[in-house]
């Protein structure tokens, strides 16, 4: 079953003469558990394809369904109820709080749903040890290096048990060594813990870890390539 | 504890410079509001006072209709209505001297023969009137057995300080010691002798009587002070009469006036307390824009984020409301300490301690609270608009902020375009929200104007550093971000207009009043009739006083004026309380000699032109109206006036509009002294000014003009410096209270200002680190800084300096629409003020900011976001 | 041949038979996955080397089964291998088979070069996959040696990758111009005219 669909999905920035047509009448199945890639020179329309899956921007015609709900039905603090419960983030400059530790900012999004303070704090802790972070949970980020930082940013994205993890760009602010931890890590989270993981970028060694790859081009979608041999998607 | 305690608990501890300058920013707001609320009634009843006093007068007087004295309970009966802010109870009555009292000479009339013995409460009465001190001191609480009388009847008794008085009382001749000498007697009657209450009852015999009851009211407001009035005479019954306050006079007027001026103050305060907290805010939630986003991507609502910023701000608001207030009354407290010393210098005038009333408390911390919540709801609302996606990416609210520029600077202008049509409308009930709407105006358009004030600033600047090469950097950041200088500015803006406005208004004020009282009584010696102002009750003197002045050797000129009263067969033009009357208007007519006059005294002009006006006055039936008489006649010049004198009503012409200061309150048209003896019938003179010589021997000369002034007992003989100076001293006791006021204003504006500077460094951190690791010394670092912080300054100068001149210009001329012959002054010296101050403060809001950006450790400064 | 230089420099650690460098050579290299080497082509190799007196068989072993051809290094072995370590290794970059196939496929009305290019592009991303996937289960203490040659390979594969990006960017701009053909000199003698 698809977890995440889209349909026709099209995004226009402007209007009139200066309409800039970031997306163009994209559509694409993504399956529960499954680790895509979303490829593309700059400009392609990738990230806003992450960012209209992740309801953080609204489309312009066409839509997205999440676990079955379209998010064109959502108003504004619904939408945000669902980013907190099904949808995990993880950007590119990491975009922690800086006066949070880990831990907390590791429970942030269950702390924003009004899960007690203790019981949300005993569940960020156990995915900062999942990620590999047992020994930094009071670190604040400035004390955290880079890849420790997205670690802390991944655990976060897990912490309310998402079903989808959108991932922009995770590596592009880390070394090669630290970047291939962080994509391994991806790589888990969707082959050990199920999750779908959507991740946008433009280096292929990051993408060649993911079972599908999407080629967008001046926002359509150009190709798919499927690395891992499994079943292909219902379509 | 949930998420939004531990954030906003997170985010004031984790920057801490960062929330200390915020809350300072509280602080000084609440401190300002706080502060002047609490002062101002004090300073309002200071000044009230000294004009009182500087009028001899009081809201109400109590008497008893047949005159005679009354039981004491009577006292209380006043005090206890609401609105009556101070009552005392006095004894007063002639005491009629003996032929030979004084010189032992029954054949020689004694120059003093007539005394009137006033018993006063020394610790109300100072409460009551200001008292100026020529000599020693006002009377205490405990006295007894002393008094104070006047300079001219010590002059006249040949007594000093520290002299025995010897009265007939109903105890007997009694002996009082003279423990101050009051100025010249200026006011009409006797000359008094004042004594304790306690003392006047048990020798005047009147134990637990009082012939007069006193009160001052605690509002200017009219409708207020004729409902005090009626219920203190409801509370008396009709065997007491009331003596009111007319509220068509002068003195009124000033309060009035200084009521408004304060007024507007208070607004001010409150308006800046705002804006810098309004501003802080603002700037703080710009730069937490993307923690917002990301907050808002991880799954925050709305509500969420703005509840975040509220507990901020709620705990800021606290803090810094309840800092404020505690510093606030200090401040006050200080400012008073300093004020009491100073002004008791001059005359026995008690400030009180300041009042902090509950209310006061109320509104400030409602104000300090609600404002800080108001200024980080209004940026959080608009940060919870914009999507998550926009609150990430930083480049977008340039768009955004573009877009409300073109609108607010429109906005601005309107605004502005309003103000200057209320300045021009020339009600002074527009003047207050004028001057709020053309402040208002200036921040709006300020991101506008900031461009081009920078460039010009920056072309300056970058000359005088041009070998360091750092000057166009700073001018680079100023213009790059004009909203954010505007901010900054603009609450420099409202400091520095502050001290224009003091400056403009202080100087204006000061400056008229000086000047009239300089060329009215300008002259060497004044010989002065018992009662100035009442001059009809005035004995004068022929001709023969005046030539004989002039005969003395050494003595250059001599003028004199003449005293008639007429009525203007006009309709008046101050129709409100209950002085109208249809019955025209009566005018006191001063004569003068158009010749002499001039050269002696002078009139103030402030319509026509001297020369011309002072010609005409003898050649034809014209006249010179004063500031009060061209109001309430509604005359032009040019204008021709009915005038009923006893010869009939003949036709004046009014060449011009001048006053002195004698009769700066009554209606007064000076006319020659031929008109005055043709259609007056007057040839007595009843004021003298006469200047000396140049290179006189003046002691010998002074001798000289006392035997002669011996013959004219009826004047007393002034030194017309010494007067000038006790009068300009009382005048600027009553201004004095202003500066205070400003001083207070300034201050805590001031330093806001540099604490927004100290933000604006702050916020460009990761910059300078950039500017560092591209190879930038320390020095050129702090170069850089510096130079920012004195474009910042210049800018807020410039705006400053508009917004002052306007308020200033209103405040004054609002004072001018009363009658008050107030001429407005460019205040250069104001101008000069604010533009070093402005740059100074700048210079000195950038030494904390710049060593702390050129010590910055580079790699921290660049991870810092 | 470097297979010819693998098995002396693998005797030259130790003598061995052709089954013992076999797997030591697999070993070596992290499998055969990476780089299968038949036994024949070890006994081929050997037998050459013998001949050239690189090589010298030293014993023969004998335990139950066929009997095992143990081999050593000669001194002329050992020249033969300080040389090769003395030397560079070259290799020929662009003897590249898709470019030849892309650059026909251009001009060919039944073929689509970014047709081409995708199938490549995917084979390449799966090759890239299969090496990540390989890496990730190796321990970066133990295997170190065979991470190092993934690595080359990733690094390899990421290029050719970049490349191919590169050149479906210009691929409209290679079309305009005419194709690359033999220059036609004529050959001989000019005639006369």
């Amino acid at each position: 079953m698809s977890i995440v669909e889209t349909k026709e999905l099209t995004k226009v920035y402007g209007s009139g003469d200066t309409a800039l047509t970031a997306l163009n009448h994209v559509s694409i199945h993504i399956q529960a558990g499954e680790f895509v890639a979303i490829m593309g020179p700059s400009g392609c329309g990738k990230s806003t394809l992450l960012h209209l899956v992740g309801g953080l921007d609204r489309a312009t015609s066409g839509g997205v369904m999440i676990e079955g709900h379209n998010l064109s039905d959502l108003n504004d603090t619904r939408l945000a109820e669902l980013r907190r419960r099904k949808i995990g983030f993880v950007f590119q400059f990491f975009n922690l709080i800086p006066v949070l530790n880990a831990l907390e900012n590791a429970a942030l999004p269950l702390l924003l749903d009004g899960v007690p303070l203790k019981a949300a704090q005993k569940k960020a802790a156990e995915w900062l040890d999942r990620v590999g972070l047992s020994d930094r949970h009071t670190h604040r980020p400035s004390q955290l290096s880079g890849g420790q930082q997205q670690r802390v940013a991944i655990a976060r994205a897990l912490v309310s048990e998402p079903a989808i993890i959108l991932a922009d760009e995770p590596t592009g602010n880390l070394d090669t060594h630290a970047a291939d931890e962080i994509v391994g890590l991806l790589r888990q989270v969707s082959s050990q813990w199920g999750r779908a993981v959507v991740m946008v970028t433009h280096d292929p060694r990051i993408a060649a870890y993911a079972d599908r790859i999407i080629f967008l081009k001046d926002g359509v979608m150009v190709n798919e390539t499927r690395l891992e041999a499994g079943a292909l998607p219902a379509q | 504890m949930n998420i939004q305690w531990i954030l906003a608990l997170r985010y004031l501890n984790g920057r801490k410079l960062r929330t200390f300058l915020t809350t300072l920013a509280v602080v000084f707001g609440v401190l300002v509001i706080f502060g002047m609320n609490i002062m101002l009634p004090t300073l309002l009843k200071t000044f009230q006072a000294t004009m009182l006093a500087a009028s001899n007068e009081v809201d109400l007087t109590v008497s008893h209709r047949a005159g005679t004295p009354f039981n004491n309970s009577v006292l209380d009966e006043v005090r206890a209505v609401e609105g009556v802010r101070v009552a005392q109870g006095l004894v007063s009555r002639p005491l009629n001297l003996p032929a030979d009292f004084f010189d032992q000479d029954p054949t020689q009339q004694d120059r003093i023969s007539v005394l009137t013995m006033v018993g006063l409460d020394p610790a109300l009465a100072s409460q009551m009137r200001a008292y100026l001190m020529d000599q020693g001191r006002f009377l205490q609480e405990g006295d007894t057995g002393v008094c104070l009388i006047s300079v001219t009847m010590a002059d006249t008794l040949g007594l000093q300080l520290g002299d025995t008085l010897q009265l007939p009382t109903a105890q007997g001749l009694t002996n009082l010691e003279i423990v101050g000498i009051l100025p010249p007697r200026m006011a009409p009657g006797n000359e008094e002798v004042l004594v304790p209450v306690s003392d006047a009852q048990y020798l005047l015999e009147m134990e637990g009587k009082f012939s007069s009851v006193e009160a001052n009211f605690n509002t200017t407001a009219e409708d207020e002070r004729a409902a005090i009035e009626q219920a203190v005479s409801s509370r008396l019954g009709s065997e007491y009469q009331l003596g009111a306050l007319s509220s068509a006079s002068e003195i009124f007027g000033t309060l009035q006036i200084a009521q408004n001026a304060f007024n507007v103050i208070g607004a001010l305060a409150l308006f800046m307390g705002a804006f810098i907290i309004f501003n802080t805010f603002r700037t703080l939630i710009a730069e937490r824009r993307r923690d917002i986003g990301m907050l808002r991507a991880v799954g925050a609502s709305r509500r969420m984020i703005t509840g975040i910023i509220l507990t901020e701000g709620l705990i800021q608001g606290i803090v810094g409301t309840l800092t404020g207030m505690v510093l606030g009354y200090l401040l006050v407290e200080l400012l008073m300490g300093i004020a009491t010393p100073l002004l008791g210098n001059f005359m026995n005038v008690q400030l009180q301690k300041p009042v902090v009333t509950l209310s006061i408390v109320l509104i400030s911390s409602a104000l300090g609270i609600g404002v800080t919540l108001l200024a980080g709801l209004l940026p959080a609302f608009s940060a919870g608009r914009v999507t998550p996606l926009e609150a990430l990416r930083p480049s977008t609210n340039g768009k955004l902020a573009r877009r409300m520029f073109g609108a607010s600077a429109i906005t601005g202008i309107i605004l502005i375009a309003l103000s200057l049509a209320a300045l021009f409308s020339g009600q002074p009930a527009l003047a207050t929200p004028g001057a709020l709407i053309f402040i208002a105006g200036l921040i709006l358009i300020a991101p506008a104007l900031v461009r081009p004030i920078a460039l010009g600033f920056g072309a300056l600047f970058s000359r005088l550093l041009a070998r360091e090469g750092t000057g166009f950097v700073a001018q680079g950041n100023l213009t790059r971000q004009p909203e954010r200088v505007a901010v900054t500015a603009s609450t420099s803006m409202i400091a520095l207009a502050i001290i224009v406005v003091v400056a403009g208004m202080a100087t204006t004020i000061e400056e008229t009043f000086m000047r009239v009282l300089r060329e009215s009584l300008g002259s060497d010696y004044l010989f002065i009739p018992p009662s100035v102002g009442i001059w009809a009750n005035n004995i004068g003197a022929d001709a023969s006083f005046a030539d004989e002045l002039r005969a003395i050797d050494g003595v250059g000129a001599v003028t004199s004026m003449r005293f008639s009263s007429a009525v203007a067969d006009v309709l008046p033009q101050f129709t409100k309380g209950q002085s109208a009357s249809t019955d025209g208007v009566a005018v006191s007519m001063m004569g003068i000699d158009p010749h002499s006059f001039p050269e002696v005294g002078g009139l103030e002009f402030t319509q026509g032109d001297p020369e011309v006006a002072y010609a005409a006055l003898n050649d034809e039936r014209t006249l010179i109206g004063n500031g009060v008489f061209m109001s309430s006649t509604g005359l032009k010049v040019g204008d021709t006036v009915p005038l009923i004198t006893p010869n009939g009503t003949v036709n004046y012409r009014v060449v011009a509009a001048a006053g002195d200061f004698l009769n700066i309150k009554l209606i007064t048209a000076y006319i020659s002294h031929a008109n005055m003896e043709k259609d007056f019938g007057k040839t007595e003179d009843v004021f003298l000014q006469l200047n000396l010589a140049p290179g006189a021997d003046q002691p010998t000369v002074e001798t000289a003009i006392k035997q002669v002034r011996q013959n004219y007992p009826q004047f007393n003989m002034i030194n017309g410096k010494a007067y000038y100076e006790q009068m300009s001293g009382l005048m600027r006791m009553a201004f004095s209270s202003m500066y205070f006021v400003f001083l207070f204003l300034a201050i805590p504006s001031l330093i806001a200002m540099i604490n927004t500077l100290a933000i604006g460094v702050i916020e460009r951190t990761r910059e300078i680190g950039m500017i560092r690791a591209v190879g930038a010394t320390q020095k050129q670092i702090r170069k850089i800084v510096l130079v920012e912080a004195l474009l910042l300054a210049a800018v807020g100068v410039a705006f400053g300096l508009l917004g002052g001149l306007y308020l200033g210009y209103v405040t004054t001329n609002s004072l001018g629409t009363v009658g008050f012959p107030v001429e407005y002054y460019f205040p250069w010296s104001g101008l000069l003020a604010a533009i070093a101050v402005g740059l100074i403060f700048g210079a000195l809001a950038s030494i904390i900011p710049a060593r702390q950006a050129a010590r910055l450790d580079i790699i921290e400064a660049l991870r810092y976001e | 041949m470097s297979v010819r230089h693998a098995i002396l420099g693998l005797l030259a650690q130790k003598p061995r038979h052709g089954y013992e460098l076999r797997s030591a050579f697999e070993a070596l290299i992290g499998g055969e996955q990476n780089w299968e080497v038949k036994p024949a082509q070890i006994y081929t190799t050997l037998s050459r080397l013998e001949e050239s007196g690189l090589v010298a068989e030293a014993a023969i072993e004998q335990d139950g089964g066929p009997e095992k051809h143990i081999f050593d290094i000669t001194p002329a072995g050992r020249e033969e291998l300080g040389d090769w370590f003395e030397g560079a290794v070259e290799e020929v970059h662009q003897r590249d088979e898709f470019y030849l196939k892309l650059m026909l496929s251009i001009n060919d009305e039944f073929a689509d070069p970014y047709a081409v290019i995708h199938v490549q592009r995917s084979s390449l991303f799966r090759d890239l996959h299969g090496l990540t996937t390989q890496r990730q289960a190796l321990n970066g203490m133990e295997n170190l040696a065979q991470i190092l040659l993934l690595d080359k390979a990733v690094m390899h594969l990421e290029a050719d990758l970049r490349w191919l990006d590169m050149v479906e960017g210009r691929l409209d701009e290679i079309r305009s111009h005419p194709p690359p053909e033999p220059e036609t000199r004529p050959r001989g003698r000019p005639k006369k005219s």
